[in-house]
C-alpha cells in the first residue's frame, strides 16, 4: 500500500532530467531530442541493430563468403563448420552468405515501402486536412475499408492478384526499353510486394498526418502566424510541418520494422519474394520441413528477423519517448503507441 | 438504442459494400482465367464456339459491374461460390475448419485473459520498477516478432533442446496437450495490446479521487484493484476486440501450418498456394465482417461499459 502511494507521487528520473534541460536554456528541439534519445539504453541497442542492419545490407553482399546461390551438391544441409559457419542448406548453399542476403532484401524492401506509403499517406492525409468536405470523408472512408480487412489477408490478395497484371506489364516494359533490369524476376518479385505491403500501409500514415495537421492548424502560434499575414506555404513549413515531424518520424520507424516482418510474412507463406532470391521468411518457409533434423537451418534466419524487427522497435520506443516528450510525460504508460 | 445501431450501420454497411468492390475487382483481373482451371490443359481441345458457351453459362461476358452485382448478391445471401481446386462450395470449407479455429481462438482468449491482464496490473502497481520493465519488455517482444519466428525458436528449444515436449504431430481436437503451444502463440500477438492496455488503464484509473478515497478508508490492495480499478481500467481492453480478433486471424494464418491444424489459415494458405481464388476472396470478405462485426459490438456494448457515454453522443475515445 505504502509502496504504491509512494510511486504515484514521484516523478521519473527522466521528467526531473527534463525539467533540468529546460532550465538548462534554449538548447534546440532536435539537440533535446537526441540527448533524450542516447540516453535511453534501450534505443542505444535499437541504433546499434538498426546500423548493423544497414551495413550488411550494403556491405553483406560483398563479404559473403560464397554467392548466395551457389549450390555445392556434396554438402547438402551440413551443420555448421569452419568452411560453412552457419551451415549449409537443402541445396548445399551457405546459410551465412544467404542470411548476409537477405539482409538486403529485408532493407530494401522495408525502405521503399516505408517511404511510398509515407508519400502516399502524406498526399491523401494533406488533401483530406486541407480540402476537407466531400474529399476528406471519401479519403477517411478510404482508410476505414482498408483497415477493416486484416492486413495479412488484404496483402496476400493484393500479392496474387496483382502479380500476374504487373508480369504483363513488365514484359511490356523489357521489350520496349530492353533494360536488362526488367528481365530480372526478382526485381519483379519486388515491385509486387512493394505494391501489396505499400496498399495495406498507406491508411496509418494518411491518418496520423490528418490528424496531425488538424489538431495543429487550431493552435495559438498557427493562429497568430495567420493572423499577423504569414503566407499559407511559410506557415505549412515553418509551424506545421516541423511540429508534425515527431509523431511521422516515430510511426515510420515502427513502420519499417512492419514492413520488414510483413515481407518475410509474405515469402514465409510461400508468395513474395521467389528463390533463387535469398528472403528470411522464405527460408524459413523453406527449413519448415525437416526443422528437427536440421534445426540451425530454421534458427539461423528466425533469429536474423527477430534481432532485426525488435532493435528497429526499440529505436520506434525510444523516438516516441524523445520526439514526443510532451505526451511521453502525459502518458508514460503507453509505451510504443501504434 | 435502435437509432444507434440503425446510424451505426449506415457506416458500417457501405465500408462492407466497399470491401466486397475491392475483393472482386482484385479477383477480376486476377491471374488465373477460371475456365482454363476448371478445364486445365483440356482447354485446348475444346472449339472456340464452347469456350464462348461456357464462358457465358458461367456470366464471365458480362461487363464487369452486371458481374460485381452479382457477386455482390451472392456474398450478402451467404454464397462464396465454388473453390477451383476442391470444387466444393467455399462456405462448406468455412464450415469445416472455422470451429478448429474458433476453439483455439476461445482458448487463446481464455489465455489473454488469464495471463494478459494480471501482467498488465502488475506492471502498473510496480510502476518504473525492474518488474514493469520486464513486462513491457515482453509485451514489445510479442508484438515485435512474429509468431512464425517465435514458433521455430520455442520448438527448437523445447522439443530439441529441453526435450519436454513431443513433436505436434497431426490435429486430434482441442483437448489434447498439443493445442498447448499453438494456443499459446495464437495469444503471442494480440498479448502485447492486452497487456499495454491493461497498464495504461490502471495506471490512470489509480490517479481518480475515488482510488484515494478507497485507499484512505482502509480497503486492502485486491479490493481496490478488482472492485474499483478494474472496471473502469478494463474498459481500453474490451474495446480493443477488433484488434485482438486481428491478431487472431493473423496467428492462425502463420501457426496453422507449422501446427499442422485444418483451421482457418490452413484454409487461406492452401488457398494462396493453389491460386484458388473464389477461397482466398471468401476467406478475406469473411476476416473483414469478422473484424468489422467485432467493431460493432464494442460501439453497441461500450454504453453499458461505461454509463458516462450515450449512444448519441459519446465522450472519451
Amino acid at each position: 500500500m505504502s509502496r504504491n502511494q509512494k510511486l504515484d507521487l514521484s516523478h521519473s528520473a527522466e521528467e526531473q532530467s527534463d525539467a533540468r534541460d529546460q532550465m538548462a536554456g534554449n538548447r534546440g528541439l532536435w539537440r533535446d531530442a537526441g540527448r533524450r534519445l542516447v540516453r535511453n539504453r534501450l534505443s542505444l541497442v535499437g541504433i546499434f541493430v538498426l546500423s548493423i542492419l544497414f551495413a550488411l545490407a550494403i556491405f553483406g553482399p560483398s563479404v559473403a563468403p560464397y554467392p548466395f546461390m551457389e549450390q555445392n551438391l556434396k554438402l547438402i544441409s551440413e551443420p555448421p563448420s569452419a568452411d560453412h559457419w552457419l551451415g549449409t542448406d537443402q541445396l548445399g548453399r551457405d546459410v551465412l552468405s544467404r542470411i548476409l542476403w537477405g539482409a538486403r532484401t529485408a532493407t530494401t524492401v522495408a525502405i521503399f515501402v516505408t517511404t511510398i506509403s509515407l508519400g502516399v499517406g502524406i498526399v491523401l492525409g494533406g488533401v483530406a486536412a486541407f480540402a476537407g468536405g466531400m474529399a476528406d470523408w471519401l479519403i477517411m472512408r478510404l482508410t476505414d475499408v482498408v483497415m477493416s480487412v486484416p492486413s495479412i489477408m488484404l496483402a496476400l490478395l493484393v500479392n496474387t492478384a496483382i502479380k500476374k497484371p504487373v508480369a504483363i506489364w513488365y514484359e511490356d516494359l523489357y521489350e520496349q526499353t530492353g533494360w536488362a533490369l526488367f528481365r530480372s524476376t526478382t526485381f519483379l518479385d519486388y515491385l509486387i510486394v512493394l505494391g501489396a505491403l505499400a496498399v495495406v500501409s498507406f491508411p496509418g500514415y494518411a491518418r496520423l498526418i490528418r490528424g496531425q495537421i488538424l489538431s495543429l492548424r487550431e493552435r495559438e502560434y498557427v493562429t497568430a502566424a495567420r493572423s499577423s499575414g504569414v503566407p499559407f506555404a511559410r506557415i505549412l513549413f515553418r509551424h506545421v510541418v516541423p511540429n508534425a515531424l515527431g509523431p511521422v518520424i516515430v510511426a515510420a520507424t515502427f513502420g519499417f520494422s512492419g514492413a520488414m516482418v510483413m515481407e518475410a510474412s509474405l515469402s514465409y507463406l510461400g508468395i513474395g519474394i521467389q528463390p533463387p532470391a535469398a528472403s528470411w521468411g522464405a527460408m524459413i518457409n523453406d527449413s519448415l520441413m525437416d526443422w528437427r533434423y536440421e534445426p540451425w537451418l530454421l534458427a539461423m534466419p528466425a533469429i536474423a528477423l527477430a534481432i532485426s524487427a525488435l532493435g528497429v522497435n526499440y529505436l520506434g520506443d525510444g523516438l516516441n519517448d524523445a520526439l514526443n516528450p510532451r505526451i511521453a510525460a502525459e502518458r508514460a504508460e503507453t509505451k510504443g503507441e501504434r | 438504442m435502435a437509432r444507434y445501431l440503425v446510424s451505426r450501420l449506415a457506416v458500417v454497411i457501405p465500408v462492407v459494400l466497399v470491401v466486397l468492390l475491392i475483393t472482386f475487382t482484385l479477383g477480376y483481373y486476377a491471374p488465373g482465367d477460371p475456365i482454363l482451371i476448371i478445364y486445365g490443359e483440356d482447354l485446348y481441345r475444346l472449339r472456340p464456339e464452347d469456350l464462348a458457351r461456357m464462358r457465358r453459362n458461367l456470366g464471365l461476358d458480362r461487363p464487369f459491374w452486371e458481374q460485381y452485382l452479382d457477386y455482390m448478391g451472392r456474398t450478402v445471401r451467404g454464397d462464396l461460390g465454388r473453390s477451383i481446386a476442391s470444387k466444393v462450395p467455399v462456405n462448406r470449407l468455412l464450415a469445416s475448419s472455422l470451429p478448429i479455429s474458433l476453439q483455439l481462438g476461445l482458448l487463446a482468449g481464455v489465455v489473454l485473459a488469464l495471463l494478459g491482464i494480471p501482467l498488465g496490473v502488475l506492471a502498473a502497481l510496480r510502476h518504473n520498477t525492474l518488474l514493469d520493465y520486464l513486462i513491457v519488455s515482453l509485451a514489445l517482444v510479442v508484438r515485435s516478432v512474429p509468431v512464425f519466428v517465435l514458433a521455430p525458436l520455442l520448438l527448437i528449444l523445447l522439443v530439441l533442446q529441453l526435450k519436454i515436449m513431443d513433436v505436434p504431430a497431426a490435429w486430434k481436437g482441442i483437448a489434447t496437450p498439443a493445442v498447448v503451444l499453438p494456443v499459446i502463440l495464437l495469444a503471442a500477438y494480440p498479448l502485447a495490446d492486452v497487456i499495454r492496455q491493461t497498464r495504461a488503464g490502471v495506471l490512470e484509473v489509480l490517479q481518480e479521487d475515488y482510488v484515494r478515497t478507497a485507499r484512505a478508508k482502509g480497503l486492502t490492495l485486491i479490493l481496490i484493484i478488482t472492485r474499483h480499478v478494474l472496471r473502469n481500467a478494463l474498459i481500453p481492453v474490451v474495446t480493443s476486440l477488433g484488434l485482438i480478433v486481428n491478431g487472431l486471424i493473423h496467428g492462425s494464418v502463420y501457426l496453422d501450418r507449422i501446427f499442422n491444424i485444418p483451421g482457418f489459415g490452413n484454409l487461406v494458405v492452401t488457398g494462396i498456394q493453389r491460386l484458388d481464388f473464389p477461397v482466398i476472396l471468401g476467406t478475406t470478405v469473411f476476416s473483414a465482417l469478422l473484424v468489422i462485426a467485432a467493431n460493432l459490438v464494442v460501439d453497441l456494448i461500450y454504453p453499458f461499459l461505461d454509463p458516462r457515454v450515450t449512444y448519441s453522443g459519446r465522450e472519451g475515445r
